[in-house]
């Protein structure tokens, strides 16, 4: 399911690239592509906050017959699932759930991925081999597999779903810190920090973290886009929380119904794909704006 | 409900066939059948394992001593006739003298008591064969068993899946029959042999030549395709991939009912009765208030969930014994749709609304796995108990131990389940309502529900050979437990056949888990 | 270092990595409530507390945990991965009966992802700026953003619902008699819908990756002077760009193979496709634990031979490359 980050190290070799923040954003929206999923992904999330805080409808009240099809009836604009209940209010207040997975996921994904790929990227050694090990024993494990056995273990919920997808998504995430943080603190402005005696910590924190922040940004946003079709893929199978309407829940619930009326699965289906298409464009855009190779032709 | 689509072409050619003769009506020989199951099975020994999925190949490759019809009329299989005696304390089996094992060895009465007694101390039926004693072989074709009370059952016990003759020379080597190898290479003296098994994939039967009726089976094989997902096994009947199959999904009844050349029916499902309910854990609060069970009985639309979510294919279901069985006792107190009764019934037991309406929070477990067939009806039963102020919160198990083990230990609240009646109540009824039977283990009395009334009627139903006086029996049984709500059931879970309409498939209460040997392609597939 | 004594180490990190995906696992698992008494007792249909008492006995449940632990890692050593509880068969048995379909699954569907990836994506390199390229970058994300098992179901309603033209489900049809060739035919009609469902997923992945890379190199100098050579367009792309473009597409195909795993368990309980995947996802919802440990053993064990052959072929691709300490 996860995809390969194709995040690369930046390659500038030079001090002054320290903060290419503002040419990255200029080179962003010159990327149409990155600007259109950066358009979508806010509609999105302006959609899903209505749903949540604007929208008062109860997404598990029966309002017409099962499976209706969209625009048969005034009001039901996008019909209705197996037991009659509006898909419309079903994508509004399944949103936020879904993207709450997601982030907070990836949120998970990313601290720990950072704290043991800089760890073993700065001091190197046995703590190096260790957390090396470590990540390669996670990468081993089949990821959807360890997530269900996490999720049945713990019981469904928002919370043991991102948890489980949190802890087996990091390992890349680990990789490209280490290698950033391996490139980096050769860099002479490491070694000038060093001689004028800064504290391991505040060379992490305050040198190197900041320089290896572009490749973990894009990493970040393609790890959002990674745990929503995740949460969906574990709903699927019929590892979703229940007492929580969110996309995958819906398709998971309506697959049955397919033949019938494709509609209840199609719909969320398409409202997960429009979200990870917009976040893996956002994704790509701050990847090349970031990565000056790509840049130069 | 018998639906079948005909084209008026059809129905034209049969006139015709009925004109020319009786041409049509004798079985033709070959062809073989795929059917489409939705379940995987443990294995392939219905002595050791109950369950659809291995009732289904199970009666093809062992024969069972009896046979029972459409119309629970008993009629001779291995054992070619029976008599009781008169105090109905012993039952005398004649076997047939030609049948044979398919690896040729011949079928004694010391395979018969082997059976009956290995299934006794096996099967999770324990009431089936509760009773025996003993079983006495004097000669190889006679079985006598012996009984300590009478046993109303016992006849039902020997046909089909509850009770297949195995062959004592392959059990009997000491090996526990439970995981016993031969469990997925089975020797029986069934209609058909198994000539391939591919786990969860396909089970492949062929013809049996030396099956001891003549003649029979009329079919070359029949192919079982285990497809797990409900709209895989729509597809392929509607296809054609499929040529029958049990399906419990209410869509795919409407869909496939729909279709031309094949036949939906409900038939075929008595024996096993299956009901969909809602059990109680009468021990806790507030469900040890049989007004608040009430109250969530009054709670619910029937009408709602056997029209709109069941799409008027399910049969409703009012009692503990399955409405098309003769024990049913249709003037059992029922519970329809009414919220003001209902809200009345949760004041008066003390459990107000607050603020926001709300009257206390409930949770409810659903059996996992079964997700299209009752998934929907949990979720309609969340809504409605809503509107009298009860919160319902959904706790699925991600996996089937967790839930029998939720339900095993009293650890529950509601859920929903599904258990079956299997043909006569004393094997499938009696053993959710009796005291004696609250224990730790699922589909037992696990709701912990106390009546020592139902002890006494259920004891002395149990041991009564005359129908109408266990009829009366069981009409009081189901008056008090009708009116006690240790559980509320809902409706049959909607189980149909679907076959196609060129194929002769005479359904008997156990519908596809009898022995098929006299189903026949009408013309080539 | 020697290449053999690389492989050595290699393999024995491996083994120290599976064992400790096992024993993870052994622990997770004995740590859910119920056990495997109550499966079986649930699957007959109910039964005793007395027979239940019997099958601990019998499966040595009412061991302490760590004798339980020594006792499977001892049999694992004997080429044993223990009964499955759900299909009363030995584990090796039933994994033996499923590989084949889920490398075929996984194989054809990370070929043509390949294949069809780098065609893409060396297209699209040709002319960064051009149409084709856009729509590279731009389609190359639609079909990593549709969940795996939603455009399976979609492809299903459409391509054998709508338009029937492909089998609903399975590897081979029910009723199939024949020989070896119409059994190849058969099977790869079945094949084609799950195959192309996982395709997509990878297909992407594949053709940003050489569109990136083959960007890169025909930057470089001795592109330049291939193409100064006055070497065709043609040659110049596939003979020398790609050549040079393939080693991180290897390498990604490589680290793919565990996410391969994870589509196949989706594609194959959409498609009903007889492998592993569905053997995983049955055992998970029947804690079926010891078909689930072993599908665990045997999936980590293939993530770790195909990483080692990826470092090897890499070796290989590229004799600069001394993959020392990593």
């Amino acid at each position: 399911m996860a995809r390969i980050h194709t995040a690369k190290p930046t390659a500038t070799k030079t001090p002054e690239a320290i903060s290419p923040m503002g040419e990255a954003w200029g080179q962003f929206l010159r990327n149409r592509p990155a600007v259109f999923g950066l358009v979508l992904l806010a509609a999105i999330v302006a959609f899903v906050l209505y749903g949540r805080y604007g929208f008062a409808g109860d997404p598990y009240r029966i309002v017409w017959g099962p499976l209706t099809a969209p625009g048969v009836r005034e009001g039901v604009y996008l019909g209705t699932d197996f037991l009659g209940r509006d898909l419309l209010t079903g994508l509004l207040k399944g949103g936020a759930p879904t993207l709450a997975v997601g982030i907070s996921a990836a949120f998970l994904t990313v601290v720990i991925g950072i704290a043991v790929g800089a760890l073993a990227g700065f001091f190197g050694g046995w703590m190096d081999d260790l957390l090396m090990r470590l990540t390669e024993f996670f990468q081993v494990l089949p990821a959807l597999l360890f997530a269900m056995v996490l999720v049945t273990l713990f019981s469904p919920s928002l919370f043991t779903i991102s948890f489980a997808i949190g802890i087996v998504s990091w390992p890349p995430t680990a990789r490209l810190t280490r290698a950033e943080f391996l490139r980096i603190r050769e860099l002479e402005y490491v070694t000038a920090a060093r001689s004028i005696g800064a504290s391991n910590r505040r060379i992490i924190w305050r040198v190197i973290l900041p320089n290896a922040l572009p490749p973990l940004i894009v990493s970040a946003t393609l790890t959002v886009g990674v745990a929503i079709l995740f949460e969906a893929g574990l709903s699927f199978l019929g590892l979703g929380d229940p007492n929580t309407i969110s996309w995958g829940l819906m398709i998971g619930q309506n697959r049955g119904y397919l033949l019938e009326a494709w509609w209840p699965v199609a719909i969320p289906g398409i409202a997960i794909f429009l979200t990870v298409f917009a976040v893996s464009l956002v994704g790509d855009g701050l990847n090349d704006a970031f990565n000056p190779k790509l840049r130069s032709r | 409900m018998l639906m079948k689509r005909r084209t008026l072409f059809g129905a034209l050619a049969s006139v015709l066939a009925l004109g020319i003769g009786l041409a049509t009506a004798q079985p033709r020989t070959g062809g073989e059948m795929v059917i489409v199951s939705g379940e995987n099975p443990r294995h392939l020994n219905p002595a050791v394992q109950s369950g659809v999925a291995t009732a289904v190949p199970g009666t093809q490759i062992f024969a069972s001593p009896l046979r029972v019809d459409e119309n629970w009329n008993f009629h001779p299989y291995l054992a070619q006739s029976w008599d009781w005696s008169d105090d109905g304390l012993s039952l005398t089996l004649n076997l047939v003298d030609n049948a044979v094992f398919h690896d040729g060895v011949p079928v004694t009465s010391a395979d018969v008591a082997f059976s009956i007694m290995t299934i006794k101390a096996n099967h999770p039926f324990q009431t089936m064969f509760g009773p025996v004693e003993a079983v006495d072989t004097p000669d190889p074709h006679t079985a006598i068993i012996r009984l300590s009370a009478p046993h109303p059952a016992l006849l039902l016990a020997l046909t089909g899946a509850l009770c297949p003759i195995i062959p004592q020379h392959v059990y009997g080597d000491g090996q526990d029959v439970r995981d016993h190898p031969a469990n997925n290479a089975p020797v029986g003296s069934g209609p058909f042999r198994l000539a391939e098994y591919r786990p969860g994939e396909q089970i492949t039967l062929e013809r049996f030549d030396d099956f001891f009726i003549d003649g029979r089976p009329y079919l070359d094989g029949i192919t079982i395709r285990i497809v797990r997902d409900a709209a895989s096994v729509t597809l392929s009947l509607e296809s054609g991939e499929a040529d029958a199959g049990i399906i419990t999904d209410a869509s795919a009844i409407t869909r496939l009912g729909a279709t031309d050349g094949l036949t939906v029916t409900p038939r075929g499902f008595e024996g096993i009765g299956p009901i969909q309910w809602l059990a109680f854990n009468t021990r806790v609060a507030p469900l040890d208030d049989v007004r608040v069970r009430q109250a969530i009985a009054y709670s619910m639309d029937r009408d709602f969930i056997l029209n709109a979510l069941m799409r008027g294919v399910a049969a409703s279901q009012q009692g503990p014994i399955i409405e098309s069985s003769p024990f049913f006792n249709p003037d059992m107190p029922s519970y329809n749709l009414d919220l003001d009764r209902a809200n009345a019934l949760l004041d008066e037991a003390g459990y107000p609304r607050d603020a926001d309406g709300n009257r206390f929070t409930i949770t409810m477990d659903t059996i996992p796995g079964r997700d299209s067939a009752l998934g929907n009806v949990p979720e309609y039963l969340r809504s409605q108990l809503r509107e009298v102020g009860i919160n319902v919160e959904l706790r699925t198990s991600p996996d089937f131990p967790t839930w029998a083990g939720r339900l095993a230990s009293g650890d529950f609240q509601m859920s929903m389940d599904v258990v079956f009646n299997w043909g006569d109540p004393v094997i499938g009824v009696h053993r959710t309502y009796l005291s004696s039977n609250i224990r730790p283990v699922i589909w037992s009395n696990t709701q912990g529900y106390v009546n020592a009334r139902v002890d006494e009627l259920l004891a002395e139903a149990g041991s009564t050979l005359d129908t109408d006086a266990r009829r009366a029996l069981y009409a009081e049984f189901q008056d008090i437990v009708g009116a006690e709500l240790p559980v509320y059931w809902i409706n049959a879970l909607p189980y149909h056949h679907v076959f196609d309409d060129r194929i002769e498939l005479p359904l008997s209460i156990w519908g596809m888990m009898q022995s098929m040997d006299e189903v026949y392609w009408t013309e080539d597939r | 270092m020697g290449t053999l004594r690389y492989i050595l180490q290699r393999l024995f990190y491996g083994l120290i990595l599976i064992t400790g995906v096992v024993v993870l696992n052994f622990f997770l698992i004995h740590a859910a409530p119920g056990d495997a008494a109550e499966v079986i007792a649930g699957e007959m249909g109910g039964i005793t507390e007395e027979m239940m008492a019997e099958i601990r006995a019998n499966y040595g449940l009412d061991q302490p945990i760590l004798v339980q632990l020594g006792l499977y890692l001892s049999q694992i050593l004997r080429g044993d991965l223990g009964m499955s509880y759900h299909f009363n068969q030995p584990v090796t048995t039933l994994i033996g009966q499923r590989v084949g379909a889920t490398i075929l699954l996984a194989l054809s569907a990370q070929v043509l992802a390949m294949v069809l990836g780098v065609v893409l994506g060396v297209l699209a390199a040709r002319k960064p700026q051009g149409i084709l390229s856009g729509f590279v970058s731009v389609f190359s994300t639609v079909g990593y953003a549709a969940p795996v098992f939603w455009t399976g179901l979609m492809l299903v309603v459409l391509f054998s619902v709508v338009v029937p033209i492909f089998p609903v489900e399975g590897m081979i049809s029910a009723r199939f008699r024949g020989d070896a060739f119409d059994y190849a035919l058969n099977v790869l009609h079945h094949l084609v819908l799950p195959a192309s469902t996982l395709a997509i997923l990878f297909l992407a992945q594949y053709a940003r990756l050489s569109r990136a890379a083959m960007i890169e190199v025909l930057g470089a100098d001795y592109v330049r002077t291939a193409r100064a050579k006055g070497l065709g367009e043609w040659r110049v792309t596939f003979h020398h760009a790609l050549r040079n473009a393939v080693l991180p597409i290897l390498t990604v195909a490589g680290i793919q193979f565990g996410n391969l795993i994870s589509g196949a368990l989706l594609v194959e309980t959409v498609f009903n496709w007889p492998g592993m995947g569905r053997l995983a996802f049955d055992s998970v919802l029947r804690r079926d634990y010891p078909t689930l440990l072993g599908v665990l053993f045997f999936a980590s064990a293939v993530v770790v031979i195909a990483n080692l052959l990826t470092d090897l072929s890499y070796r290989l691709a590229d004799p600069r490359i001394r993959t020392g300490g990593r």
